[in-house]
């Protein structure tokens, strides 16, 4: 480590740590015999727990008052091809960071059903949540491909090893097709490398903000491969075949991490890689991939409302939710954007709970049919209270966490709409997938808790137990306290906000750089040159001078003056 | 910037919290410790002390609810509104959301009522439910219903009045899905939730255009952020919209104005309403007729500034309020079931509340919404009193003859039915000829704002749903109370049949040592039988009795408020001005500073001279014994030869509508997204490019070289590795 921390500007390579905790964690798993399993089961947790409290120091040590990267370290790689071993985060990756960990800790909690190989699936889940953790640090692009595509790995065989009954099939899918997507994105990463000579984050979008990177139809064309990538990952409508089969077939676990984490490497994809890059491309491909995610709202909601398969319909349900993230991201404004990345977290928590749930019903009754089961309500009430909460988080009911994001991307979106960026109908028409959430979950509600008790394979279940019970009731205060008190996230989320979105809209030459570390944005979104400081942090200045004056909203004067043009 | 948070106000108005959070603490009691209750005290002495606990702090949030109106009574017109600030819910430097409540005689009222009937179907409640056995779960939704209409009618910002909004529809879902071992009673609270969402995506589009109408106009906000926050919008609202103009000015109103067209039940999206009487009948009561499909009269009359602004936006309230009473009045007609007759009632009732809303007495509207709270939620009770007298039969042909049996039941009854009917001095009256009179006097004014339909159109439809209104609440009264016959005693005597399949069998195998998960989970063993309450129902034995004292004291109680109540609060007005005694209009003046239109000019525009506003109230007198005298004729003695017709039919089968919508969206509709996902998602996207692509790039191999791996995977290898050649060969050319 000690090399590590002299290369590191702050932080004592922190994030090397928390990333690679769970790696050790699994190597040492794997050094301990198969007939421990519980030993295997207890270590992966404490591992994850570890990894969990890491982040959380993270968190605790991370600045809100500065958009630049934080615990940032930086040794060389493979010097010869100019790769670098980059970290650091920022108001974004933060909370997607403190999501893995969360989320890794409740997987493997969960995972203590798991009886068959036991040791080998959670040296897989560890191994995974290293890559999870990867993604959202690295910041060299090849590091970053390099963790990207590892996460496929274990995911790959946690489907293919402890999946269900079409296994083979649905673990190729998904290997295969997030694969074909990244592919074009290693080669857009090779050209850029061409052009720019580097594979670093901070010197590449130095370069775009002044305009200097990639222009016209090649950055287009760029932009275009790196969002192929990350619309297969999200999944955007119309590659996003690969999710029903994947979740459906994946042990409950695998489902979890899938839904909560996996998917949004590629909201994150977009928001770290594409839009600083790529702003004038980004711009222009704004009203198309808002068009798109407009359509998964609505496709995602109707296929999800005509399930069978209880597993499926929530898989389905994240096409939807999804939707909704880049319907935030690309309204391109502040609302849109926050909401983009709220409602992933919140989606994590939301749909990994549901994945959760339904994985634990599914451990006793081995079916995941809606016709298997009829008022399971007056049997296990206790279980019908708590899926009855996730499943309205999940609906977006106000004062609980869906609401918050998805409100704020379709406020975003409307204002996108009513400044004339995008056509007015997209964020109308996305609304309707509020309401067809309400139709299929309710009726997913409908079809399994209501009704008689007149199953005779639920007649003999008992209600969930306290462990059990404990692992959604953590999730369940998750939920209102984002549902309640989402200020909370924002709080550390907004400088980074402000600064992706200046990168993408200002012209060239006024967008804000990682690069220089004198400018920074303060709390109303203006970009400023620090000019006071109160310690060395980057988060520690104090007085800034106006350079760029921010609105978050066109005003009404400009929008009549385009009008009357 | 209009600052309304007036230090000065008395600090006593922060007991406004006290108001939302007693029901709230009282449903986390009833959640977290009314099973544990009720097995430590036994099911009959657990039961009182839960009802008890449920009770309690509705009553105390409704004695909260005095003390503030009799703070804010003291303070000068202009100075009734006062705003307290908990903390941040949503802090973004785009937006400003806070948890602020809103203390103003307007939201006050609706606490009154809230809290006062909710106390008292409350009350109700611990009898009526007394023999469930989900008794505590009854008071947990029944609580957190309470406290989410509170949420709805006290928060100072449409994001906090959207939680409530939302909430209360919950817990109508949860509420009317109670028994949900029937499953047409859980598909009943599913369409509520969903037809009620259709309506809250119209809401929420008006939000946001409000949001960022508002946002767009710095200049005359000077840096506030709270784009959403009353205090903030209200004042500034003819500022704001009346700059911008255009499609701005009716779009704000109409989008509100869909959300309150889902949560009032009005024309189209009222079709969950009737369904919603699957609930117990005192939801029925509280929540589907006294107060949560009042909350799109209270948004219309918050909001009502954005609504003046525009003729048009006002004429679409006017005229569907007006469609939607005489549309639910004819089919209220047609209907057997006692609770459907109260249901469409309620549906028609909400169409005259918005009709005063439309033509620009926003006041009056909510009068009504005071009066019906109290004769509907009597006739509700009421009718619920003779379901339990009855065995859970609701079917108005097997009644008659019951005001022998059930005096006090008949007593308070006979108030709220003379109190719906319109006639004086009962409450109804009051308000329905206040509506009335209104409509016609806003002729003129509405007429010069180029209005399509004139206000005494309106009227005249108005005034025939008031004759239907009496006639089919006689009829229903009288098939109850009267009409010699007792008709239950001629039913057959009843086989044992139950109702919701309750009883479960022994289940006698279980597996444990086949089950590899044996460790982690546990099954059943034995079964607790399912509590099957005696369900005996109608025949010759059947002897109606009254009912208990927990449940005839609200009854009696509402009777007294039906009768007196209109008339206490209006004043005697607009009687008395005929007769030119001026007396106070205690309600109007009380609601002023949150009702009285800001842009329409509410003085000129209602002008009509003595005479003919006597006319109009005898007119509206007319009409309610006109209904009466028609039907008491007709069912006197018992049911007619010619009830059964066609058009009774038709129009008791909502003149086709619901089953027209259902057709197109349930069935069509599921049968659409079915075959699209079968043949576009699995078909066209999934099989001909997902797995076709392997396929082609498989055959084409096979032909060529006749490789003999038939893994599809080596295929699909070929093709990454030929797409990564071509994309480097784009990417190569165009860096270089």
């Amino acid at each position: 480590m000690n090399t590590l921390a002299q290369t590191t500007t702050q932080g004592m390579g922190l994030l090397s740590l928390m990333i690679f905790i769970p790696l050790i964690g699994a190597a040492i798993l794997a050094l301990i015999p198969r007939e421990y399993a519980s030993w295997h089961r207890y270590l992966a947790l404490v591992c994850s727990v570890v990894t969990l409290i890491a982040s959380i120091s993270v968190w605790y040590f991370f600045s809100g008052n500065t958009y630049h990267f934080q615990f940032v370290e930086s040794i060389p790689w493979i010097k010869s091809w100019g790769i670098t071993y980059k970290l650091g985060i920022d108001g974004i990756s933060l909370w997607l960071v403190l999501l893995t960990t969360f989320i890794t800790v409740i997987a493997i909690w969960f995972s203590f059903y798991v009886k068959e190989r036991a040791k080998d699936f959670m040296i897989s889940v560890l191994v995974l949540e290293t890559a999870m953790l990867g993604v959202f640090c690295a910041l060299d692009l090849i590091l970053f491909y390099v963790f990207f595509e590892a996460t496929l790995i274990p995911m790959y065989i946690l489907i293919l090893v402890w999946g269900g009954k079409n296994r083979q099939y649905a673990s190729a899918k998904f290997f295969l097709y997030t694969f074909l997507g990244s592919i074009f994105m290693l080669v857009a990463i090779v050209a850029i490398r061409n052009m720019a000579g580097t594979f670093d984050l901070i010197l590449l979008q130095d370069l775009a903000s002044r305009g200097e990177l990639a222009v016209g139809n090649v950055q287009l064309l760029l932009f275009a491969a790196f969002a192929l990538a990350f619309a297969v990952k999200v999944p955007m409508f119309p590659v996003h075949t690969w999710l029903p089969d994947a979740h459906t077939e994946a042990p409950t676990a695998g489902s979890i991490i899938l839904a909560a984490v996996m998917l949004k490497m590629g909201a994150y994809g977009f928001l770290r890689f594409c839009l600083p890059l790529f702003p004038e491309a980004t711009v222009q491909a704004a009203p198309f991939m808002m068009g798109l995610a407009v359509v998964g709202i609505i496709y995602g909601a109707i296929m999800a409302a005509v399930q069978t398969d209880w597993k499926r319909l929530v898989a389905y349900s994240s096409v939807s939710h999804l939707g909704f993230v880049m319907l935030g991201i690309f309204a391109l404004n502040h609302n849109g954007i926050t909401g983009g990345v709220l409602q992933s977290i919140n989606h994590g928590i939301s749909t990994g709970a549901l994945f959760l749930m339904v994985g634990m019903i599914y451990e006793r009754t081995h079916s995941r049919l809606f016709k298997d089961y009829s008022g399971l309500k007056r049997q296990m009430p206790m279980f019908a209270m708590l899926f009855l909460i996730i499943m309205l988080s999940s609906v977006g009911l106000p004062s609980m966490n869906g609401f918050i994001g998805e409100f704020l991307a379709m406020l975003g979106a409307f204002q996108a709409g009513f400044e004339g960026a995008v056509p007015l109908w997209m964020p109308i028409a996305a609304g309707a997938g509020v309401v067809l959430a309400a139709v299929y979950l309710l009726w997913m509600y409908q079809k399994v808790f209501y009704g008689p008790n007149d199953k005779p394979a639920i007649k003999r279940l008992r209600d969930i137990k306290p462990w059990e019970q404990a692992s959604v009731w953590l999730l369940v205060v998750f939920i209102f306290w984002a549902g309640l008190y989402p200020t909370f996230f924002t709080q550390k989320m907004e400088a980074s906000i402000n600064a992706v979105r200046h990168q993408t809209l200002l012209p060239p030459g006024e967008r804000p750089t990682w690069a220089n570390k004198e400018i920074d944005i303060n709390r109303n979104g203006d970009i400023v040159e620090a000019l006071e400081r109160d310690g060395d942090d980057l988060g520690s200045w104090t007085q800034g001078r106006v350079l760029v004056q921010n609105s978050h909203y066109r005003q009404k004067e400009e929008m009549k003056a385009v009008a009357s043009r | 910037m209009p600052e309304l948070m007036d230090p000065s106000m008395p600090s006593g108005l922060n007991l406004v919290w006290l108001v939302l959070l007693l029901p709230l603490a009282g449903f986390l009691f009833q959640a977290a410790f009314g099973k544990a209750i009720e097995r430590a005290f036994g099911k009959s002495t657990g039961r009182r002390i839960l009802g008890f606990m449920a009770v309690l702090p509705i009553a105390a949030a409704f004695v909260i609810g005095c003390i503030l109106v009799s703070h804010i009574a003291n303070q000068p017109e202009n100075a009734r509104v006062a705003i307290s600030t908990w903390f941040d819910w949503i802090n973004l430097q785009s937006i400003h959301i806070p948890f602020e409540l809103r203390v103003d005689p307007l939201s006050l009222t609706m606490v009154l009522i809230i809290t006062g009937i909710g106390a008292l179907i409350h009350l109700y409640a611990t009898g009526y439910m007394a023999d469930d056995k989900d008794y505590p779960r009854f008071f947990t939704y029944l609580n957190l219903f309470i406290a989410f209409m509170l949420m709805l009618v006290l928060g100072n910002n449409l994001a906090l009045v959207f939680i409530g909004w939302e909430g209360v529809g919950l817990c109508s879902y949860l509420l009317i899905g109670f028994w949900y071992e029937d499953i047409e009673n859980a598909k009943a609270a599913n369409k509520a939730f969903i037809v009620n969402r259709i309506g809250d995506w119209g809401m929420a589009l008006g939000m946001f255009l409000i949001a960022v109408v508002f946002a767009s106009s710095q200049t005359l906000l000077g840096g506030e952020t709270r784009y959403l926050s009353f205090d903030v919008i209200l004042p500034l609202a003819q500022q704001v919209v009346g700059e911008w103009g255009g499609a701005v000015v009716w779009a704000i109103p109409l989008l509100l104005f869909i959300g309150a067209v889902g949560k009032s039940a009005q024309f189209p999206l009222y079709l969950w309403l009737p369904d919603a009487m699957a609930g117990p009948t005192p939801v029925s009561a509280l929540i589907h007729a006294a107060t949560m499909v009042t909350a799109g009269v209270y948004l219309v009359t918050r909001c009502h500034v954005f609504f003046e602004m525009s003729a048009f936006a006002m004429g679409t309230v006017a005229v569907i309020g007006c469609f939607t009473a005489i549309f639910a009045a004819t089919i209220a007609w047609g209907q057997y079931d006692i609770k459907k007759v109260l249901a469409y009632s309620t549906v028609s009732q909400l169409g005259f509340m918005f009709l005063a809303c439309g033509v620009g007495a926003f006041s009056t509207g909510m009068f009504h919404v005071t009066t019906h709270a109290f004769f509907k939620a009597l006739l509700f009770l009421g009718a619920g009193a003779v379901i339990y007298a009855m065995a859970h039969n609701q079917d108005l042909r097997n009644y008659g003859g019951l005001r022998k049996y059930m005096k006090i039941t008949y007593g308070s009854m006979l108030m709220g039915w003379l109190a719906i009917c319109g006639i004086p001095i009962w409450a109804g009256f009051w308000s329905k000829d206040d509506i009335l009179g209104k409509v016609f006097a806003s002729n003129e004014y509405w007429h010069s704002q180029g209005w399509a339909i004139n206000p005494v159109i309106l009227w005249a439809i108005g005034l025939a749903t008031a004759v239907l209104t009496a006639a089919y609440m006689t009829r229903m009264f009288w098939l109850t109370f009267f009409s010699g016959e007792e008709r239950w005693r001629n039913l057959p005597e009843p086989a044992h049949v139950h109702h919701h399949a309750q009883h479960h069998e022994h289940d006698d195998h279980h597996d444990h040592g086949h089950d590899e998960h044996g460790f982690f989970i546990e099954y059943v063993d034995e079964h607790e039988d399912g509590q099957d309450h005696d369900h005996h129902d109608l025949g010759p034995s059947h002897e109606p009795n009254e009912v208990k004292p927990a449940m005839w004291f609200p009854l009696v109680v509402l009777a007294v408020l039906s009768t007196f109540g209109g008339l206490i609060l209006s004043g005697g007005y607009p009687v008395t001005e005929v007769f030119g005694a001026h007396t106070t209009n205690l309600f109007k003046e009380w609601n002023a500073v949150s009702a009285q239109p800001t842009v329409l000019p509410a003085k000129e525009m209602f002008k009509v001279s003595h005479s003919t506003e006597a006319v109009l109230i005898l007119l509206s007198i007319a009409a309610g014994l006109l209904g009466i005298l028609w039907n008491r004729a007709r069912y006197k003695k018992g049911i007619p030869q010619n009830e059964d017709t066609k058009l009774r039919r038709l129009a008791g089968s909502q003149w086709g509508y619901d089953n027209a919508m259902v057709k197109t969206f349930v069935d069509i509709g599921g049968k659409f997204s079915d075959a699209f996902y079968k043949i576009f998602d699995k078909g066209v996207i999934d099989t001909l490019f997902v797995n076709g692509i392997p396929w082609v790039v498989a055959s084409t191999g096979k032909l060529i070289r006749k490789t003999q791996s038939g893994f599809v995977r080596a295929y699909a290898m070929a093709i990454l590795i030929g797409a990564l050649a071509i994309a480097s060969y784009i990417f190569y050319s165009i860096s270089r």
